[in-house]
């Protein structure tokens, strides 16, 4: 498992000008990535896309990259509620789309986790679905290392 | 007991993964033993086990005058568990977007057919 960053994608029926929409309208952004909750983009490099996740907290993401139909992509301080994202504080989401024969492949890449500190203090602080995205690196890397150290271990808990 | 967040928490100092990694290399060892492999003191260590034993990371045993302590792994299980979770909602987050896309395709040929629609405040 790479620690670093974590990777999906989907293919969309659909052309990547609607997926391009589907991705950074507001009214979209809200659904996929809001609750349902209202949000505000400046969708231009360095704006900020503001979101309201409810319980999980308000964030103050800020945009990278703005290249319609193909890339889009924004820093996310998922750890820092109401704190503007910066490049010590988040982890980089960018959206790439592509169209192929089978229709537009939507690519989701964040990454960052590895360098992302989350002081102890924040931690106990933070919500959980909040604090917890900054410690998949830090974690992946550990459960990693104990678990092929356990398999070759001669002890068995009882 | 433990849940990711009390695991995730005990996991925030640097010092008791490394501790847990030297744990988990020598098997079973005493609080003195570990304190030898790092620059740490033996206090300093009880100190770290005891968060870790919280947790259910560690557990210690017995044996004779001796108090070992091993790695518990279950807790970790839990973990890896959550980071496949966040996998997911990367997952759950591209499905609605495609929901979306594929579902304003078939909107807008509705609209397009339909042409007594009050005009939508854009198009592209």
């Amino acid at each position: 498992m790479n620690t670093d960053r974590i990777e999906r994608e989907v293919v969309i029926d659909a052309p990547i000008e609607r997926v391009w929409s589907a991705l950074t309208q507001p009214a979209s952004v809200s659904s996929w990535f809001s609750n349902g909750n209202k949000v505000t983009i400046d969708l231009r490099e360095g704006g900020v896309m503001a979101l309201d996740q409810g319980d999980h907290g308000a964030f103050q993401t800020v945009i990278v990259s703005v290249s319609p139909p193909n890339l889009f992509s924004f820093r996310w301080a998922s750890a820092y509620p109401d704190v503007l994202a910066t490049e010590d504080n988040s982890t980089l989401v960018e959206f790439t789309l592509k169209a192929t024969p089978e229709g537009t492949v939507l690519r989701v890449v964040e990454s960052g986790f590895d360098a992302l500190e989350i002081p102890a203090d924040r931690v106990q602080h933070a919500g959980f679905e909040n604090h917890s995205k900054g410690w998949t690196g830090v974690v992946a890397e550990f459960v990693k290392y104990v678990m092929a150290n356990q398999e070759t271990a001669l002890f068995d808990s009882p | 007991m433990s849940n990711v967040t009390e695991v995730l928490t005990a996991l925030a100092d640097p010092t008791r993964r490394h501790l847990l990694e030297r744990l988990s290399i020598r098997g079973e060892a005493t609080a003195t033993a570990l304190a030898g492999d790092l620059p740490i003191s033996r206090q300093a260590v009880v100190q770290h086990l005891a968060v870790l034993d919280r947790v259910g990371l560690v557990r210690g045993r017995r044996r004779g005058r001796e108090h070992r302590f091993i790695v518990r792994t279950e807790p970790l299980a839990e973990t890896v568990k959550w980071m496949e979770k966040l996998s997911q909602q990367w997952d759950y987050r591209l499905s609605v977007i495609k929901q979306i896309a594929e579902a304003s395709e078939v909107h807008e040929h509705a609209t397009n057919s339909s042409s007594g629609q009050e005009s939508r405040e854009s198009h592209e």
